[in-house]
C-alpha cells in the first residue's frame, strides 16, 4: 500500500466510527492523517529504519475496518497464569471483551477500555490521549492515532497501591487474518500510586496473517511505581509494532521487562523520559528470531533532569536465519549532573546465516555522570557444549539450555512465575535445532 | 569394561599419545601418574570424547563397544564420566535443572523412567551433605563464583548422582586444600564397587593417599613406561619421575 491508501484508510475509519457521543479525539485523528502525509512511509534512509525493512508490511493490503465484538469467542484460557490479578482486560482481535474480562478495579482506580471511555466521553481519559506520544512520530502511530478504537485505561489515585497485577491479555484470532488491528493503552498513576502491569499478545494459530500496531503511554507521578512485564507471542506471520512511552516524574521508579519471541516482523519502540529527579527507569528485555523473523528493538532514553538512573540490558538469540535489531541511544542533557546510565546488549549467534544489526549509543552532554554501555555478539561456548554433552545431555537439548541459560538473567525478571515458565518453554519449543 | 589397545593420538600434526596399552576390569581401581605435558589429560579427554584430538591409530573397547565412534553424550549414557580439571561455568543455568536433566537423559538412555522432582531433590541432597556441598550452590548457577574446592566438589556431587560405570578423574586434587582433598575422596570412595571402575589421573601421589589404587601406570611422552602396584606411586613420591624417565630412555 502506498502513503495514499493508508490516508484513505484512516479517513473511511474515521467516518465509520460511532459518534453518538462526539468524538473527543477528532482533532487529534485529523492532526494524525495531516502527519501521515509529512512523514511518508518509513525507508532505510532515516535511521530509525536503517535496517528494518516495512516492505513487507505495506506490500500488505490488511483491512483496517471497524472492530465488532465476536461475543462468540470463548476460550481466552490460552496459557492462562496461575497467579491471582487484580483485573484482566481480554483484548480479542483488537476489541476489549467484557465476558471474559475479570476485575474492575478498587476504589481510587479507574480500569476500563479506551472504547467506553470514549462511548461516555470520558474527558479525563481522552484528554490524556496523545499527551506522550504525540499524534505520530512515523507513518504507524500516525495510523494508529488516526483509527484506534480501543485499549485499555489504567488510572490510579494517589497512594493507590495493587497488590495483583493487572493483565491486558491480547488474543489474535484468524477473524484477524488479512487485518490491521490498532490498540492504545493510558496508564496513569498518580503520587505513590503502584502496580504490575502485565501485558501479553497471543495467537490461536500461526496462519493468522495479521498486523497489531499498539500505543501505549504511561506517565508516573512523584514516587509512583510501576512493574511493567511485556510479553510478545504473536503466530508466525503476524506482524507487531508497539510503541511504549514513558514519563517518569520525581522519585517515580518504572521497572520492565519485554520478550519477543513471535511474529514474522516484531518491532518495539521504548520512549523514556525523566521529568523529575530521582527517578529510576530499569528496563530489560530478551528476544529471539529464527528462519522468517525480524525482531526489533528501538529504545532511548532521555536524561533531561539530574539525579536519575536508567539501567537497560537487552539479550538476544538469533538462529536460522534469524534478523534482529536493536538500537538504544541514552541521552543525557547538558543539565543532568549526577545522572547515571547503563545500556548494554548481547546477542547470541546459533547459525552462520543469522544477522544482528546492534547500535548501543551515548550521547552525554553532563560532565558529573556515571554512564557505560556495551554491546556483544557471540557464539555458544563449546567447552560449555562440551560439559553438557559430557553429562549425557544430547547436543541440540545442550545447545537449548544453553541458550536459555544465556537470557536466563532477563527471563528472571519477570516477577510472574507462569510467565517465566511459559517464556522458558515457548523458546524451548521455538529453538528446533 | 575398558581397553585400550595401541592408542595414537594427537592435537593437529603434533602426536601426544604414542602406543597406549591399558585394561581396566569393574571393580578396579587404576591411577595414572606422570609428569607435566606427558599425555595424562589427552587420554581423559580423548575417552571423554572431547573435540579436536585426531585419533590416528589403535582402538578404545567399553562395555563391548567401540567408545571413538559413540557421541560425547552416547559414553556418558552408557556410563562413562570425566571428572574435570576445569569444571566449566555455565551463567544461567541452574545447578539442580542441570543435574536432573542431565540424570534424566543417562535414565532416558538406559529405558528407566524419569525421576520426579521430589524423589530428586531428596537424592540430591542426600548427596551433597555426603560431599559436604553447601545446599545454597544447587540453587546457583552451575559452577559460577564456585570456589576451586566447591567446584571439585560438585563434579564429585554430580558422579555421586550419575552412579558411573567408569569414573576418570581428570586431576581432579589440583588446586585442593587438604580438607577439601579428603572429602573428595571419601566421596569418591563411596563410589567404589564391584560394577564399577575408577581411572585417577593425577600429577601428585596425594590424592593416592586417601583414593587407594590397584594399579598404577606411569605415562611419559606418550606411552605407559612403568605399571604396577600402589607402592610405585610411593616410589615415586620418593624419587621423582627422573629414575623412571632415564631407565624408560635406557
Amino acid at each position: 500500500m502506498n502513503l495514499e491508501s493508508y490516508r484513505q484508510i484512516a479517513q473511511r475509519a474515521i467516518q465509520s466510527l460511532p459518534s453518538e457521543h462526539g468524538d473527543w479525539l477528532i482533532e487529534k485523528r485529523l492532526a494524525a492523517i495531516r502527519q501521515m502525509s509529512d512523514l511518508g512511509i518509513p525507508d532505510a534512509r532515516q535511521e530509525a529504519w536503517r535496517y528494518t525493512s516495512v516492505e513487507g508490511l505495506t506490500a500488505k493490503t490488511f483491512q483496517f475496518d471497524n472492530l465488532v465484538l465476536d461475543a462468540t469467542f470463548d476460550s481466552p484460557e490460552l496459557s492462562p497464569l496461575n497467579e491471582p490479578v487484580a483485573a484482566r482486560l481480554v483484548f480479542i482481535d483488537g476489541i476489549y471483551n467484557p465476558a471474559l474480562s475479570v476485575g474492575d478495579g478498587q476504589h481510587g482506580c479507574k480500569i476500563t477500555s479506551l472504547r467506553s471511555a470514549m462511548a461516555e466521553g470520558d474527558q479525563s481519559v481522552l484528554l490524556s490521549v496523545a499527551k506522550l506520544s504525540g499524534v505520530g512520530d512515523h507513518l504507524f502511530t500516525a495510523l494508529n492515532m488516526a483509527t484506534v478504537q480501543d485499549g485499555a485505561v489504567i488510572k490510579l489515585s494517589p497512594g493507590v497501591i495493587i497488590e495483583h497485577p493487572v493483565e491486558l491479555l491480547h488474543i489474535t484470532t484468524n477473524r484477524s487474518d488479512s487485518h490491521g488491528r490498532q490498540l492504545r493503552h493510558l496508564v496513569e498513576l498518580d503520587k505513590g500510586a503502584s502496580v504490575s502491569l502485565i501485558e501479553r499478545y497471543l495467537s490461536i494459530s500461526d496462519d493468522t496473517d495479521y498486523f497489531n500496531n499498539v500505543v501505549c503511554e504511561i506517565s508516573l507521578a512523584e514516587g509512583a511505581e510501576l512493574r511493567h512485564q511485556r510479553l510478545q507471542q504473536e503466530g508466525e506471520l503476524a506482524y507487531h509494532l508497539s510503541n511504549v512511552h514513558v514519563e517518569l516524574g520525581q522519585g517515580a521508579r518504572y521497572q520492565a521487562v519485554n520478550a519477543a519471541l513471535g511474529g514474522a516482523w516484531s518491532r518495539t519502540e521504548l520512549h523514556n523520559g525523566f521529568s523529575g529527579k530521582d527517578a529510576e527507569l530499569d528496563v530489560a528485555g530478551l528476544y529471539a528470531a529464527g528462519d522468517g523473523q525480524l525482531t526489533d528493538f528501538h529504545l532511548d532514553v532521555d536524561h533531561a533532569v539530574p539525579h536519575c538512573t536508567s539501567r537497560e540490558n537487552f539479550k538476544g538469540i538469533l538462529y536460522g536465519a534469524g534478523r534482529a535489531v536493536f538500537d538504544g541511544l541514552i541521552q543525557v542533557q547538558v543539565d543532568a549532573q549526577q545522572s547515571e546510565a547503563h545500556l548494554h546488549n548481547a546477542n547470541l549467534m546459533l547459525s552462520t546465516q543469522a544477522e544482528v544489526d546492534t547500535k548501543p549509543q551515548l550521547v552525554i552532554l553532563a560532565d558529573d555522570v556515571k554512564c557505560s554501555h556495551g554491546t556483544s555478539v557471540g557464539q555458544l561456548d563449546q567447552e560449555a557444549l562440551f560439559y553438557l554433552r559430557s553429562r549425557g545431555i544430547d547436543a541440540a537439548q545442550a545447545r537449548r539450555i544453553l541458550c536459555l541459560g544465556f537470557v536466563g538473567e532477563i527471563i528472571d525478571k519477570f516477577e510472574t512465575p507462569s510467565l517465566r515458565e511459559q517464556i522458558n518453554s515457548d523458546l524451548l519449543q521455538r529453538m528446533r535445532f | 569394561m575398558l581397553t585400550i589397545e595401541n592408542l595414537h593420538a594427537g592435537i593437529e600434526e603434533k602426536a601426544i599419545l604414542k602406543g597406549i596399552d591399558l585394561r581396566i576390569n569393574a571393580g578396579e581401581v587404576h591411577a595414572i601418574m606422570g609428569p607435566n605435558g606427558s599425555g595424562k589429560s589427552t587420554l581423559a579427554h580423548i575417552l571423554a570424547g572431547r573435540d579436536g584430538y585426531q585419533v590416528s591409530d589403535g582402538a578404545v573397547n567399553y562395555l563391548g563397544d567401540n567408545l571413538l565412534e559413540l557421541e560425547v553424550e552416547q559414553r556418558a549414557q552408557r556410563g562413562l564420566f570425566l571428572a574435570m580439571q576445569y569444571p566449566v561455568e555455565l551463567p544461567g543455568v541452574n545447578n539442580m535443572s542441570f543435574l536432573r536433566e542431565s540424570l534424566n537423559a543417562i535414565r532416558k538412555a538406559r529405558g528407566d523412567e524419569e525421576i520426579d522432582a521430589v524423589s530428586f531433590m531428596k537424592l540430591v541432597r542426600a548427596k551433597a551433605k555426603q560431599v559436604k556441598l553447601d545446599d545454597k550452590l544447587l540453587k546457583r548457577p552451575v559452577n559460577v563464583g564456585f570456589s576451586g574446592g566447591e567446584k571439585k566438589r560438585n563434579e564429585i556431587l554430580q558422579m555421586a548422582v550419575l552412579e558411573p560405570r567408569l569414573a576418570i578423574l581428570d586431576e581432579t586434587d589440583s588446586g585442593l586444600d587438604i580438607d577439601a582433598l579428603r572429602t573428595v575422596a571419601d566421596g569418591v570412595n563411596m563410589l567404589r564397587s564391584e560394577e564399577r571402575a575408577l581411572l585417577v589421573v593425577t600429577h601428585y601421589q596425594r590424592l593416592l593417599e586417601y583414593i587407594q589404587p590397584d594399579f598404577v601406570h606411569v605415562l611419559a611422552a606418550g606411552r605407559i613406561i612403568r605399571s604396577g602396584g600402589k607402592e610405585l606411586a610411593l616410589e615415586l613420591e620418593e624419587k621423582g619421575y627422573g629414575w623412571l624417565l632415564n631407565e624408560a630412555a635406557a
